[in-house]
């Protein structure tokens, strides 16, 4: 373009305007986002400080240790309540067997009891032989029948990951049993590479990223296509229980031999049923395979059975806050020591303790 | 009692096999206990404190002496079992010896001639298992014995009349039900299927009855007395005033005091929600009293007129202890509630068997008796799943005895004489194949 010799030359000085700005988009994950985007430019350093952990500090981090401690306590102070003297006196003779004499001695608690299985435990994984030789009640005994021994083995230190990786390794144990027993049959090609697309889905759609996976895999062995194309996906499936398609409204679950048919007979029709917007979507249901390898599974370690928040779901929700004197909403802190109160009327009750605690 | 009276009959008719079952459910905090024969007569479990007490004359009372005392306050406890577990076996084996084994005992039972069904918390600990079947065998001597995963007892009973189901046959076991057991040291989740607990599924929550009394415990002594030496007083007063909220931030709203200067008006009138609590005093009462919110009363007694008798007034204290099921994470607790355990449970099932477990939820354990919980969890839940799913939640009529009554259905049924060992067979394997034989269950049928 002919612009009559002016030469435009790019200034030097860049304006920080207060509206807007173009900036890298960096995903969804929220602590690289609140790196690189801070909200608000004042409070960046502040926050970057504790990206791991949500507002508290260490103090009362430890706080709510103990607190929590103290909660699950049995009693305030520790009762040591000997076993009275019998007045008969006609059972304390009685001589036990060595076993039970090493039980009733036995002054552990609980806790004492959880360290020793996760010592044996490590043990069991680092040294199996020597774990074999500690004449103890094996946790692997329990697996005896279980479709994937070497599962249990490796349940260990990481609580969370071995017992994902358990079930994992019992439904890839359930999908291979699946995969042998219809070896022939090649539409077993057309469910094989579902969790794929499953896979490809997780990039986009970063919000649904672990729960719809497990059950993907669990339903992974059979029909578990979306609800759509169910009709065509669950013949093949349906072949190793020898399911007749025709009467397939009658017979909820498909017959099986773990759970048998529906019997009785079926809702009176209505007019409404093949209106698509009021059809009933029923999810496929589990093959018996799957209820088998469900039903004779073993049980979880201690550990693996406690419910825990998933990193995605930890977040998700604030936690409540509440007035630490009187139980309201916390809406107010101390400047001091952090701790929660509703308002001012509150908030000098808990001055006088603050004080007593941390001194001016 | 009715057991006593069965245990005499068996002595009659013979010893081997053994017609009488003593069912035992060990609870933390209770046990229920109670007999069953094989001709039917069945009775009620009779409910054990599973503790030993001293009182603060220092008078000591083991399991159901307990019924003898009068004066609770400054009551100190020592329990055998610790987060639902049989850990202390020395205090144990003293309380079943005084219930059962010794000859004054009231529920007198030569264990050689009984069947023994006892039942233990889901994702126990080895070691634990085999001290339990040592002691049963090798100290007591039963005849046989099983040791079973309580929640899965419950699918023994008529579980579609808990619903209120028109139902012509009743299926023993329940086809599938989704078991919620709050009791005394944790709440869990089991799905069961056809009476065989879905392993990978079972999820524990660490709030029970425990943890809640103690923060009731705690928020009474930063508000008004110092209960820390008093957990069955303020057991009691948790049982007869807490209740589960429906609608937590509207009875927050009612219970606040407001700013300072000017006193809400939900607040001066209590708003239905405040309750005045009468606590005993070791002369004329022994137990608290609840008593309706009369705003004069605290006024004067705070002045110091009217001093005989100590009150608390109870606020945000009534709703805010059983929400801590509902959220742990009010006091720190890094755990999901129970609706989301109830979906977390689920989520390691195949969608297919969602739509059963989810019609049939049952609760039982003692936290359930607050008023309002089983609806709150029904509308949690329901937020939790498609809309097409029916969401259920029934508590049977009796949910703390309601897993001795399936245990004793349970003993009567073909599965328990599938899944006891008997003495014989103990000592001719060991203690590893029983636990062995214990852990693998049922199996399947076919």
């Amino acid at each position: 373009m002919n612009n009559f010799g002016v030469i435009e030359v790019a200034s030097q000085k860049t304006k920080n305007a207060p509206g807007w700005a173009y900036v890298p988009d960096t995903g969804l994950t929220p602590a690289a986002a609140a790196a690189l985007q801070p909200l608000n430019r004042k409070r960046a350093a502040r926050d970057k400080a504790n990206v791991g952990a949500p507002d508290l500090t260490a103090r009362q981090d430890a706080k709510i240790r103990k607190d929590l401690e103290a909660l699950d306590r049995d009693s305030h102070r520790d009762a040591q309540i000997p076993i009275p003297p019998k007045a008969g006196g006609s059972r304390a003779q009685n001589k036990h067997t060595p076993n039970v004499r090493k039980i009733l001695q036995s002054q552990k608690t609980f806790s004492n009891h959880l360290d020793d299985y996760h010592a044996f435990l490590a043990l069991a994984e680092s040294n199996p032989q020597l774990a074999a030789q500690v004449n103890k009640p094996t946790p692997t005994t329990t697996a005896r029948n279980s479709p994937a021994p070497s599962t249990i083995t490796t349940a260990s230190t990481n609580k969370r990951s071995s017992a994902a990786s358990k079930r994992a390794a019992v439904t890839a144990a359930a999908e291979a049993a699946a995969k042998e027993e219809k070896a022939g049959s090649s539409k077993r090609s057309k469910t094989q590479p579902q969790p794929k697309p499953a896979d490809d889905d997780d990039d986009d759609d970063v919000e649904m990223t672990d729960a719809p996976e497990t059950t993907e895999e669990f339903t992974g062995s059979d029909s578990s296509e979306p609800l759509p194309p169910r009709p065509d996906t669950s013949t093949p499936l349906d072949s190793a229980t020898e399911t007749t398609e025709p009467p397939k409204p009658q017979s909820y679950p498909p017959d099986g031999t773990i759970l048998p048919a529906y019997a009785r007979p079926p809702p009176v029709p209505h007019p409404g049923d093949d209106d698509p917007l009021l059809v009933s979507r029923v999810p496929p249901f589990p093959t018996d395979e799957e209820l088998r390898t469900l039903m004779t599974a073993p049980p979880l370690s201690y550990t693996e059975a406690r419910a825990q928040w998933t990193e995605e779901e930890e977040g998700r929700y604030p936690v409540r806050r509440f007035c630490e004197v009187c139980g309201y909403w916390g809406r107010v802190k101390c400047i001091k020591c952090g701790a929660r109160v509703c308002a001012l009327e509150c908030l000098e009750a808990h001055r006088e303790e603050c004080l007593v605690r941390y001194g001016l | 009692m009715a057991g006593g009276g069965g245990a005499r009959k068996s002595r009659a008719v013979g010893p081997v096999p053994p017609t009488t079952t003593l069912v035992l459910d060990n609870g933390a905090d209770t046990i229920k206990a109670g007999f069953v024969s094989d001709d039917g007569s069945d009775d009620k479990p009779r409910i054990i404190p599973n503790c030993l007490a001293r009182d603060r004359h220092r008078k000591i009372y083991v399991g159901s002496e307990l019924e003898k005392c009068k004066d609770f306050s400054e009551m100190a406890f020592r329990r055998p079992v610790e987060k639902g577990f049989i850990v202390n076996w020395e205090a144990q084996k003293e309380i079943w010896d005084r219930e059962f084994f010794d000859d004054k005992a009231s529920q007198k039972c030569n264990p050689s001639e009984t069947r023994l069904i006892l039942t233990e918390q889901p994702n126990s600990l080895p070691s634990l298992q085999t001290h339990c079947d040592q002691v049963v065998f090798e100290e007591y001597g039963f005849a046989s014995y099983y040791r079973g995963v309580g929640p899965v007892f419950n699918a023994y009973r008529d579980i579609q009349s808990i619903f209120r189901t028109p139902q012509s046959t009743i299926d023993s076991p329940a086809e599938v039900i989704l078991l919620i057991d709050t009791g005394y040291s944790h709440t869990t989740v089991t799905p069961i299927l056809q009476g065989r607990p879905l392993h990978p599924a079972i999820r524990r929550l660490d709030v029970g009855g425990k943890l809640m009394t103690n923060y009731l415990t705690r928020l009474l002594s930063v508000r008004h007395f110092d209960m820390r030496n008093e957990p069955y007083i303020v057991n009691e007063m948790k049982e007869a005033v807490c209740y589960t909220s429906l609608d937590f931030k509207g009875d927050m709203e009612k219970t606040w005091k407001g700013t300072r200067g000017e006193k809400r008006e939900d607040y001066l009138s209590g708003a239905g929600i405040a309750k005045d609590y009468v606590l005993p005093d070791s002369h004329t009462r022994f137990h608290g009293v609840v008593r309706d919110y009369e705003p004069g009363i605290s006024a004067r007694a705070r002045k110091g007129n009217v001093s005989t008798e100590d009150v608390i007034t109870l606020r945000n204290e009534r709703f805010v202890v059983p929400e801590l099921l509902f959220n742990p994470s009010d006091i720190g607790i890094r755990q999901p509630g129970i609706a989301d355990l109830v979906k977390q449970s689920l989520l390691a099932l195949p969608i297919g068997l969602w739509p059963g477990l989810l019609a049939n939820i049952v609760v039982v354990g003692g936290n359930s008796l607050s008023e309002g919980f089983c609806q709150r969890l029904q509308t949690e839940i329901l937020k939790r799943f498609p809309d097409e799913c029916r969401v259920r939640v029934a508590r049977p009529e009796d949910p703390i005895t309601s897993t001795w009554l399936g245990a004793a259905n349970f003993a009567k049924h073909e599965h328990a004489s599938r899944l006891e060992v008997t003495k014989q067979e103990y000592e001719e394997h060991g203690a590893a194949w029983v636990a062995r034989k214990f852990a693998s269950g049922l199996g399947l049928d076919s």
